[in-house]
């Protein structure tokens, strides 16, 4: 059972660096981003490339992999994003999908369909009660919530930061403040698109790279920003572990059902308010008759 | 979610006279594609339509925008397949079937997803759809076979023989005439305009007084109902399905579809389904990355040319008829 509840942590903290970028998207600016999944996946093969060329030091090819990164999702903020900001819905979900999908496809061109195992950088265990875990897993966790705490920080004391909640709460009043939005949000956009190519590559050794990560992971990524809230950081946090947990449980009676419970868990928190409507519509016909 | 600017719409009143001429027109233009083109894919394309029909009620003419409609068309497949497999070979009892119980799972699951709107709304049909695909292939896996797929024939009954591909493809096209007629009629309907009022704006239409969660709701089935009927017609004449048919990934293509003709106009659903059906089946053959080509496609039409192709055939026909208007 420690086994299972490291694996869902390991789980929760990658999907927390995943979704932190589209939850702060999703809060500030209404837009459903699939392109992360592109950054996500494309940074992921950047990383397996450049392992080589750097004596396989797996931190200096992760810096490198998230920085390359950087440009490539300021350009899809800056000719994608920003250009439906305040457009319907529907467009933004497209346009954003399409972006993927050309992911998808350059990282098949490139690398090829074949799906890339990526060995584990630490290759030690540790014994806990005659379990072996995996240092890295512990390690990811942790790294996890270091980075909670330090978006805690940016948020709560960096005047980057503080702009960025206000916006979230009130974006009209943040303008009339004579700041200029977009620029934050762009800056804020990169970080987590920065994020998410970590999450991917400290992933990436516990399952394996295939062009389609990027959808499979986006997926479930949906499911903890709903769950967490949209544009709610703490929640975002709390949701992307529990719903780890709750993968790694399912998983271990039932591997394949893992992604549908997350779905599952997902309807039911949409649904929250409904559901409570029609159990006090009940519980109050049963006390007005009884 | 409510438009940005005022929006009006023409409620053009039924004539039967061109609903008739454009079945006519869409028949004769079936017809001919099946003698030039290969009959089967002219097969493909069919129910390819009916399933874009029934998408672009909830989208072109409701505006919502779900990532899960295949669900309903899976729903359908598997369905008649099972009954084909386990209790007749009649094709219309599998029909009546698969579209019987992709009515009822929607009527259950309309009730949760048109709580949400917009991405909400788009998310929950894609994890309902996830759940689908997941059930048939694990979930169900004894009695779906699982990747495997399922096999079946379907008998015949009378002359009507989906062996034959002349008198499949004219089934077929009677189905895709019928739909088009049902769905030309509703749109055309009071309850067409309550819809199409409640794309522009629900707030306005909650305001008149009207339960407009009821019409959500009933649209929601009424459109996945009709996609359920294109599952059943794909299993029956292929005699074959697999979860792929189910798979969230489809719901693409029929988005696509949608747009390359045109939201909200049938006609333009149905050009649409032809369209993508025609690149899919020539380009993906001769070009190697398809889905590069598909990504930069919908890119370009989401940034220069969103009212896809009869709403540049309309504008076309008006400037032409301006014209002549000065002249004259």
């Amino acid at each position: 059972m420690l086994e299972t509840l490291i694996y869902g942590l390991t789980i929760g903290a990658i999907l927390y660096f995943f979704s932190i970028g589209l939850s702060i998207t999703f809060g500030t600016m209404q837009i459903v981003n699939f392109a992360h999944g592109m950054v996500y996946s494309v940074g992921v093969y950047l990383f397996i490339t450049f392992l080589p060329w750097l004596g396989k030091f797996f931190p200096f090819a992760l810096a490198l992999a998230v920085v390359a990164m950087l440009p490539v999702a300021f350009l899809v903020e800056r000719f994608v994003i920003r250009r439906l900001y305040g457009e319907s819905l529907d467009y933004a979900i497209i346009a954003t999908y399409a972006v993927l999908l050309i992911g998808a496809d350059l990282i098949k061109w490139v690398w090829g369909a074949m799906p890339q195992p990526v060995s584990d950088p630490l290759r030690i265990s540790v014994r806990f009660w005659e379990i072996n875990i995996p240092l890295y897993r512990i390690v990811v966790f942790l790294s996890a919530v270091a980075l909670f705490l330090g978006l805690r920080a940016f948020f709560n004391r960096s005047i980057v930061g503080k702009i960025v909640i206000a916006a979230l709460e009130d974006r009209p009043g943040v303008r009339c403040l004579g700041l200029d939005v977009n620029k934050y949000f762009s800056i804020v956009f990169v970080i987590g698109s920065g994020l998410a190519v970590l999450g991917g590559v400290l992933y990436a050794p516990i399952a394996t790279a295939e062009p389609y990560m990027g959808f499979h992971i986006l997926l479930v990524a949906f499911a903890v920003v709903i769950v967490g809230g949209m544009g709610n950081l703490t929640g975002t946090f709390i949701s992307a572990f529990v719903l780890g947990l709750v993968i790694a449980i399912t998983a271990r009676f039932w591997s394949q059902a893992a992604d549908t419970m997350v779905f599952a868990v997902m309807a039911l928190v949409l649904l929250k308010n409904s559901l409570l409507a029609a159990w006090r519509r009940l519980t109050g016909m049963a006390a007005r008759t009884g | 979610m409510a438009s940005p600017r005022p929006n009006t719409f023409p409620v053009a009143p039924l004539r039967k006279g061109i609903i008739a001429r454009d079945m006519a027109l869409i028949a004769v233009c079936f017809v001919l594609m099946a003698l030039f083109i290969r009959l089967h894919w002219v097969i493909d394309f069919t129910i390819f339509c009916i399933l874009v029909l029934s998408f672009d009620l909830l989208y072109g003419f409701m505006g919502r925008l779900s990532f899960g409609h295949v669900l309903y068309y899976g729903t359908g497949a598997y369905v008649a397949s099972l009954v084909l497999a386990h209790l007749s070979s009649n094709p219309f009892l599998a029909i009546a079937a698969g579209v019987a119980v992709g009515a009822a799972l929607a009527a259950v699951l309309g009730f949760i997803v048109m709580q949400t709107d917009g991405a909400p709304f788009a998310l929950i049909n894609l994890a309902f759809n996830q759940i689908g695909f997941w059930l048939v292939a694990s979930g169900f896996q004894r009695y779906t076979r699982g990747e495997d797929g399922l096999n079946t024939t379907a008998g015949a009954v009378g002359f009507i023989n989906f062996t034959n591909h002349s008198i499949a493809f004219g089934f077929l096209l009677v189905c895709l005439l019928l739909v088009f007629l049902l769905l030309k009629v509703l749109t055309l309907s009071p309850y067409g305009v309550t819809i199409r009022s409640i794309k522009e704006n629900d707030d306005r239409v909650k305001f008149l007084g009207y339960n407009i969660f009821f019409y959500k709701w009933l649209t929601f089935v009424l459109s996945s109902t009709v996609a359920a009927l294109p599952g059943t017609l794909f299993a029956i004449f292929y005699g074959f399905v697999a979860p792929t048919i189910i798979s969230p990934f489809g719901n693409v293509e029929v988005i696509f579809a949608v747009l390359i003709g045109g939201a909200g106009n049938l006609f333009g659903a149905i050009i649409g389904g032809v369209v993508y059906k025609l690149m899919s089946n020539y380009l993906a053959t001769s070009i190697t990355r398809w889905e590069m080509l598909l990504g930069i496609l919908l890119l370009i039409w989401v940034f220069k040319f969103r009212r896809g192709l009869t709403g540049y055939a309309s504008e076309l026909i008006l400037r032409f008829k301006r014209k002549q208007g000065v002249e004259a």
